[in-house]
């Protein structure tokens, strides 16, 4: 029994390449092999599916009928994940085992699900890359690559500890540049165009958020629980630090009308509050935030027409179901055909007529789709797969070694858990629909690059003790009000 | 219906099952992994923060980690020495019983208070709660995972 309150640990010692021994992961090779299998299974059922539907009387002992619809693009797939479980079996870090399979899988889904609907739902191919499922291929390479190459390479955090500010100052500049240059797309303004690059600043800008917000509250958390302002019965956190969080609302609130994108404001505020909840475990501070953004979000709606429309629709669709209700009453219908067990991949019905039968049902309605073809069980399964991801963020930011890490962690978890959980509540008309993407499901470069470098940092994160967190700074705040005060 | 719809069906199905069989590989494999997380916490079962301590041994602001049984006073042989004029040589013992914290005072001369309120015997004890032993003021608090 020693007293270790101040005692720092000693600094690591600098690594040199060679000693880094691989480490076997057992539990990561033994899921990935049964990733590999359920993928395999999948594919191989909608090969048949497909093959089989002109001609009903395929052979049940033709093993070409059971090839895998796209051989080469699963195998590179499987092959990418098995490198990258090589990479970091190979470097040898202590990291989560867990994260890379469930990523893989719900990866996987999405390349079954993407080469299965109509093709020309993407204009333009790159690398070679032609039509929906094989671009869709190569994002998920690239995130897969992106994951773990943070999660191997990323070894202090001191780059994102002490730059907060400067995170949040780019953060803030991405969202003006949006605002101003920002192309509209949909009646949302949400793509920023830059020569030949196209992408969505806000899936960046969320992990921005959630580096500033760990920042912030790990140095002023004992402030922000201590001290108390009393405003009639009410006890609120000191004035000057009430300041942040009613930007971060205005900010919200300020996504929502200039950006018309109720789904990213949600987003952000949403795990805003969780982490303020995390740092200071005030339940008075949430339901404060969620009433200020709910009475925000209802004056607006009444002051602009399209949160108006899309509140209208997400309470009655079936009012206008050819018009403005269509892709709600399409997807609700979807989820009706799959019923219990689904109709089979591939056995949908993505097409009626030459149109497709839920509009950007590869951005905002994957969901949609995988309840037709995989029934409720499988939207279940999906489900789990993002409830697994999000445990592993918590367990992380639970034995992490210090408030920063711990914030940061869970922030990581939450972004994805919330985003996955808003669109799938707005596919199924449990909220207003609104345009985010299902994490790592959804097609779009710039979704799965960024969560890719969620869980990458997670997984630099679950490393336990290669570089002790720095001491703790004097707290900035703290020192400028008291050298302000009398 | 022919044997390659059977077959189909038999595949979807797989594929369904194999899914959950993943899910319930994971599930068993984080089990385990809070299972070992909540008997390895035993390295420090909670902590205790010197508040105020005139004589600066122990000195203000150190936190003592604890095990399951702590004893305090003015000897060198308790696990946590206070020396402290109003402290007895064998004065309090803290101890860690299932959920709950308890101290018992050791029939000290001066006594010890518990959020202010003398000890008789045992008494329990919180986390958040104020020990008092002689002129020194400790707080208990949560263990740091």
């Amino acid at each position: 029994m020693t007293a270790s309150a101040r005692s720092r640990p000693a600094p690591a010692l600098p690594r040199i390449l060679g000693q880094i021994r691989p480490r076997p992961r057992w539990l990561e090779l033994r899921l990935l092999v049964l990733v590999a299998i359920v993928l395999v299974v999948g594919s191989a059922s909608l090969g048949a599916t497909v093959r089989g539907r002109p001609d009903a009387g395929a052979d049940l002992f033709d093993p070409s009928v059971w090839l895998p619809l796209d051989v080469t693009a699963l195998a590179i797939y499987l092959g990418a994940l098995f490198a990258a479980h090589a990479a970091q079996v190979l470097a040898g870090r202590r990291t989560d085992q867990v994260l890379l399979p469930a990523v893989g899988m719900l990866g996987g889904i999405s390349l079954l699900l993407m080469q299965r609907l109509p093709q020309d739902l993407v204009g333009s191919g790159f690398f070679g890359a032609e039509g929906l499922g094989q671009v869709q291929l190569v994002w998920l390479l690239l995130s897969v690559a992106v994951a773990t190459t943070v999660g191997i390479v990323v070894r202090s955090d001191s780059w994102l500890r002490q730059y907060k500010y400067t995170w949040a100052a780019a953060g803030i500049a991405l969202l003006l540049l949006t605002f101003v240059f920002g192309s509209d797309v949909g009646g949302q303004r949400l793509t920023l165009v830059i020569g030949p690059f196209s992408g969505q600043p806000s899936e960046l800008l969320k992990v921005i958020l959630v580096i500033f917000l760990a920042g912030y509250l790990s140095e002023n958390r004992a402030l922000l629980v201590e001290q108390d302002t009393r405003l009639g019965p009410i006890r609120l956190p000191p004035i000057p630090y009430l300041v942040p969080m009613a930007a971060m609302w205005a900010i919200a609130l300020g996504i929502v009308v200039v950006q018309r994108d109720l789904g990213a404001a949600l987003l952000f505020f949403g795990v805003f509050l969780l982490l303020l909840y995390a740092a200071t475990a005030r339940i008075s501070l949430v339901i404060g935030g969620l009433i200020a953004f709910f009475l925000g979000s209802a004056v607006l709606a009444t002051l602009f027409e399209h949160i108006g429309t899309r509140i209208a629709i997400w309470l009655d669709p079936f009012a206008d179901p050819l018009g403005a209700g269509y892709q709600v009453v399409q997807s609700l219908h979807a989820f009706a055909r799959g019923g219990l067990l689904g109709m089979g991949l591939g056995n949908g019905l993505p097409m009626i007529g030459g149109r497709v039968t839920i509009p950007e049902v590869h951005t905002d309605f994957p969901l949609a789709a995988l309840g037709e073809e995989l029934g409720l069980i499988g939207v279940l399964g999906v489900l789990g797969i993002y409830l697994v991801i999000i445990e592993r963020g918590l367990r992380i930011g639970a034995a992490a070694a210090d408030d920063f890490r711990s914030l940061l962690a869970t922030g990581l978890a939450l972004v994805v858990g919330i985003q996955a959980f808003i669109i799938a509540a707005g596919n199924l008309k449990v909220l207003p629909l609104t345009g985010v993407t299902l994490p790592f499901i959804s097609y779009g470069g710039s979704s799965l690059l960024v969560n890719g470098l969620v869980i990458g940092l997670l997984l630099a994160l679950s490393d336990k003790g290669v570089e002790p967190p720095p001491p703790p700074r004097k707290r900035r705040l703290d020192r400028i009000l008291r050298r302000g005060a009398p | 219906m022919d044997g390659f719809l059977i077959g189909l069906w038999v595949v979807r199905l797989l594929f369904l099952g194999l899914l959950y069989l993943f899910l319930f590989q994971i599930v068993r494999a984080l089990v385990r992994d809070l299972r070992a997380a909540t008997q390895s916490a035993t390295a420090e079962l909670g902590r205790l923060h010197v508040l105020a301590s005139p004589s600066g041994d122990p000195p203000v602001g150190v936190a003592f980690s604890l095990d399951a049984i702590t004893s305090l006073g003015r000897d060198v042989n308790n696990s946590i020495v206070i020396d402290d004029a109003f402290a007895s040589t064998e004065h309090a013992v803290l101890t860690f019983r299932g959920r709950d914290w308890y101290v018992e005072d050791l029939d000290s001369t001066n006594g010890t208070y518990v959020n202010g309120n003398r000890v008789e015997g045992v008494a329990a004890l919180g986390y958040g709660d104020e020990l008092q032993i002689g002129q020194v003021r400790l707080r208990l608090e949560r263990a740091r995972r």
